[in-house]
């Protein structure tokens, strides 16, 4: 019984590492509900990636250092490593992510977007490539006015 | 949804604004009114997937995003459909310039 338990296991295993590569395009929303309700970065990011180990200075993080208005941060992204998922995340607000990207193949890496937070911490940018390793970008936002209804 | 899209030299630029509260459930709590945000975003031209992003209610109300792609020709369709945390789907094509 106990092996057959284990053959089982083992089927549902590799059944689940396959099915993200299968999907042209993925929704995190879907797929990972969990780390959308993590309060930490780092909770939030071993959710969606199992590590937050990740190799620094290839994404190029784009954010003010002393934000005024902490309900509007424009954040820009960019990077020429070929990724297949890029995420945002903050330490700020009740609950740590704040966008996941599924970046389509030969697209171009280089988003805007403008974000809440409530006080000043980390954000932290992290995407896995398509040769499977990590990559990771963190900067420290100084919020002097909270957003997010703060 | 304000969508603009601009081809040059092979690369298309494309700025899209959202109208949206983007409040999540402690913002909507202190503003009395319901959570509201856009969960997810998905951008395709000629049918093909250009853009897709997940996000949470942590985007700035009225969110305005922009993202460039490559392969695609000035006369060509960009659709953006958009999907909210109470599952209305709203979506909106442009030609690019």
């Amino acid at each position: 019984m106990e092996r057959r338990n284990f053959l089982g296991f083992g089927v549902a295993a590799v059944a689940a590492s396959m099915v993200p590569a299968s999907l042209v395009a993925e929704n995190f929303r879907e797929t990972k509900p969990k780390m959308w309700q993590e309060a930490t970065s780092a909770g939030a990011i071993t959710d969606m990636y199992g590590t937050t180990d990740g190799i620094e200075g290839k994404i190029k993080l784009k954010a003010p250092k002393l934000a005024e208005n902490g309900g509007s941060i424009p954040i820009n992204i960019k990077t020429s490593v070929d990724l297949e998922s890029i995420a945002i995340f903050q330490d700020a607000n009740p609950r740590s992510a704040v966008a996941a990207f599924t970046v389509p193949e030969g697209a171009i890496i280089n988003y805007d977007l403008r974000m809440k937070m409530r006080k000043t911490s980390d954000v932290t940018v992290i995407g896995k490539g398509r040769d499977g390793k990590m990559y990771k970008t963190v900067q420290k936002v100084e919020v002097s006015i909270g957003g997010c209804g703060g | 949804m304000k969508l603009k899209a601009k081809v040059k030299k092979d690369v298309t630029k494309v700025k899209v604004m959202f109208k949206s509260p983007m409040a999540g459930p402690e913002e909507a709590e202190k503003k009395k009114i319901k959570p509201e945000f856009i969960a997810h975003i998905i951008g395709k031209a000629n049918g093909k997937v250009v853009y897709e992003v997940s996000t949470s209610g942590f985007i700035s109300k009225n969110p305005l995003f922009k993202f460039q792609f490559k392969g695609a020709k000035k006369g060509d369709m960009l659709e953006m459909t958009v999907t909210d945390n109470n599952g209305k789907v709203t979506s909106d094509s442009k030609k690019i310039k």
